[in-house]
């Protein structure tokens, strides 16, 4: 069924896009020159509410989210987010074992547990079903409908002896749901009051500490996919940053811009309208990656999957506002689109430096090293850092803080000291323009 | 009577280069200025100046007595020497972008760029890509980007570079109609027959500092008496040339073009011309802007 569900999901998305592009076909060959212009994507609130800023956004994120790139960019994350989540549940469905078990009698709440726990334990799927007395359930046991028949809560019939070449019932689940069963007996025979059965029914185990480190938890795995994630996005709207400077700088545009808005104004509004693309593609993506585990009920998404989830999501946020002043900065610096390479490559050191090292710690399991606690505080590598040590349970809410914090401060100066390159760069033109020109006082000249 | 743009003592130097040198004019309002120099004068320095695209080492740039302040440059509109367009920003959105970051309300902006788009004859292409366009269609966006919002100076460098001729006479109408409703233009060009055509004033430098400025007709009309002569059969000057008081300013197609002293008599002229062959013209002429632009900068 969830096969048929994600096909006819890909089926739709495939029949609109056909659609789309045969009508966009179409319009071409009705006389494509003449055609009136798009709709243009409304963002009244941001562009009254930030003036300048708020218009310079406005474009970005029209301009972005209209992008083929963008638009197929999305799709493929989403798939390939679905099919992380979606796979495992697949795989779990069609290789769990289903136990039958027919019930002659009331069923009480404490059997019906004790049968699932059981079938939990033993990795069986349990399907209960009601017979109407023990002879019709021995006629179900043997026909083959029913593999177990529990009778009136104290005798547990099967087919054929246990462990039988013959017999149908799961060895293993038929003595854990009979020792069970003989427990319940015994805590009636005790006169155990209904608070007592209830302490010793929520009995839990002790917990086993392995000295060796085992497979990874459903957490852990969240976590490192969080942590690819994040280490794509943010490379992918950073380099954006870069590239928009450049092409306003190589086509000239920004010598029209600037003739109206200030340079920080432009900057900013460019930084903001692709931080607002950006977190709603990454909030866009972990919606439906969180629906689509509540749906299909993916261990990936339990227990403190979710907090490790939204952890990455928030220092994607605070790691895009670090970096893109120093990409956008870089950017103003270049004068040819050959060059985005050899400017984005030391820029990407520490982010790729951080996400190594982060994905390491996350696999491992194990209890990071102080120095990787320190780089949690260090705004280049906190987005990283900082994620793993939630998604590992290993920072307190204050660390957290203190952490962000100091991403906020590092932000702040990171843009005071990009907006001023940034100025002085993006109307040189001639050739790349070198760093130690741009840091130092200017020899001469003032703003008329 | 003063200018609404005023360019005071504008100083500035790249390294070694002073590409501005105290440079000082003013453009009145309702009129259309033009811009000389010869090639690295420091035209486009100076209207990078206006609108604070470059640092100053001296000098001021006013507006109606004041210096230039952001909300003045608001009101200007730009057009630099290399285009800026978003090259795949659809045309009409991209005017109206622009007008909106000149103040213009998104209703005002849509309207403005349908009038303009209209005006310039591309209408048609308001839903392409600018990259889809020719480089004159590029030129009308940018030109429409310039006037989307009704500035009160228009600063335009080179705007009729590459243009065909009916691309020129569409640009040139726009900016004589936008002088004669208040507007300060101020524009940038090598083409000085168009120049002398086109505008009310000239402005021409050279190595940062002005040379001549005034009015089309004063230029025109002071120095020297001029005289084009042409004789039947000849195409060299030679009869002119030992004449005192008489200097050969050009020749072309067989006319003679010819400056004479104050105290130069011209029928001595005429006996000469006629001397050397029977004479088809002869008449006084106004100083082309060409002839001020070498002799300025001679």
């Amino acid at each position: 069924m969830k096969i048929v569900g994600v096909v006819a999901v890909v089926a739709v998305v495939l029949s609109l896009r056909i659609a789309l592009y045969r009508a966009r076909r179409r319009r071409r060959r009705d006389g494509g020159g003449g055609r009136p212009a798009r709709r243009s994507l409304d963002l009244p609130t941001l562009e009254s509410a930030l003036g300048d800023v708020g218009l310079v956004a406005g474009r970005e994120i029209r301009e972005r989210v209209r992008g083929r790139i963008f638009r197929i960019g999305t799709l493929v994350i989403l798939v390939a987010v679905a099919a992380v989540i979606v796979i495992p549940t697949l795989d779990k469905t069609t290789t769990l074992p289903q136990q039958k078990v027919g019930v002659v009698g009331t069923l009480s709440p404490q059997v019906r547990q004790v049968v699932e726990v059981a079938g939990r334990a033993t990795r069986e799927k349990v399907v209960l079903a009601g017979e109407s007395s023990r002879q019709s359930a021995a006629a179900a046991l043997r026909s083959g409908k029913l593999d177990v028949v529990i009778v009136n809560s104290t005798e547990m019939l099967v087919d054929h002896p246990l462990g039988s070449s013959k017999s149908h019932a799961d060895v293993p689940f038929v003595d854990t749901v009979a020792e069970y069963l003989g427990v319940l007996q015994a805590y009636e025979r005790a006169g155990l009051t209904t608070a007592q059965r209830a302490v010793v029914s929520g009995a839990r185990p002790v917990p086993v500490t392995s000295l060796t480190p085992g497979g990874k938890s459903a957490v852990q795995t969240t976590s490192v996919i969080g942590l690819v994630l994040l280490f794509i996005m943010l490379t992918q709207y950073c380099t954006w940053t870069l590239i928009g400077v450049l092409q306003e700088k190589s086509s000239r545009v920004v010598e029209v811009l600037l003739s109206t808005v200030r340079p920080i104004q432009l900057l900013g509004g460019k930084v903001l309208g692709i931080g607002l693309v950006a977190m709603g593609q990454a909030a866009l993506i972990v919606g439906v990656a969180l629906a689509i585990g509540a749906a299909v009920g993916s261990d990936l998404l339990h227990g403190a999957a979710p907090i490790a989830v939204l952890a990455e999501l928030l220092w994607l946020l605070l790691g895009y506002a670090f970096y893109s002043w120093v990409y956008a900065a870089a950017g103003s610096t270049a004068e040819r689109q050959d060059q985005v390479q050899t400017l984005a490559l030391p820029l990407s050191l520490p982010v790729l430096f951080g996400y190594v090292y982060s994905i390491t710690v996350a696999s491992s399991g194990g209890t990071p090293s102080l120095f990787f606690k320190v780089l949690a505080y260090f705004p280049p590598t906190a987005p990283f850092c900082m994620s793993v040590l939630v998604g590992l349970r290993q920072a307190t809410w204050w660390e957290f803080l203190a952490s962000t914090l100091l991403s906020l401060a590092g932000t702040v100066a990171v843009a005071v000291f990009a907006a001023r390159i940034y100025r002085r760069a993006v109307l040189r033109t001639g050739g790349r323009v070198r760093l130690a020109e741009l840091v130092g006082r200017p020899t001469a000249g003032r703003r008329p | 009577m003063a200018g609404l743009l005023q360019v005071e003592g504008l100083r500035r130097r790249f390294g070694s280069v002073v590409a501005l040198d105290g440079l000082t004019f003013d453009v009145p309002a309702g009129e259309v200025v033009g811009f000389l120099g010869p090639n690295g004068a420091g035209k486009t320095t100076t209207m990078r100046a206006i609108f604070g695209l470059t640092d100053l080492d001296g000098g001021t740039v006013r507006w109606n007595g004041a210096s230039v302040s952001q909300a003045d440059r608001r009101a200007f509109g730009y057009m630099p020497e290399e285009r800026g367009l978003y090259p795949g920003m659809l045309v009409g959105e991209q005017v109206e972008y622009l007008g909106r970051l000149h103040g213009l309300s998104r209703a005002e902006s849509a309207r403005e760029t349908a009038g303009w788009l209209e005006r310039l004859d591309i209408a048609t292409r308001r839903g392409d890509k600018v990259e889809t366009l020719s480089h004159g269609n590029q030129q009308r966006v940018q030109l429409a980007a310039a006037l989307v919002h009704a500035p009160e100076l228009l600063v335009l460098d080179e705007p009729l570079s590459g243009l065909d001729p009916t691309g020129i006479d569409a640009i040139g109408r726009v900016l004589v109609d936008q002088a004669r409703s208040g507007c300060c233009v101020l524009f940038s060009s090598h083409q000085l027959d168009l120049v002398e055509d086109l505008c009310d004033r000239v402005v021409i430098i050279d190595h940062g500092r002005l040379v001549v400025a005034g009015t089309v007709d004063d230029l025109a009309t002071s120095g020297a008496r001029r005289l084009q002569v042409r004789v039947e059969g000849r195409r060299d000057a030679e009869w002119a040339e030992r004449l005192p008081g008489v200097r050969v300013s050009e020749l072309s197609g067989g006319a003679v073009r010819l400056l004479l002293d104050d105290d130069t008599d011209s029928d001595e002229v005429l006996r000469a011309a006629m001397t050397a062959g029977r004479v088809t013209e002869f008449s006084f002429t106004r100083r082309r802007l060409s002839e001020v632009f070498r002799e300025a900068l001679a």
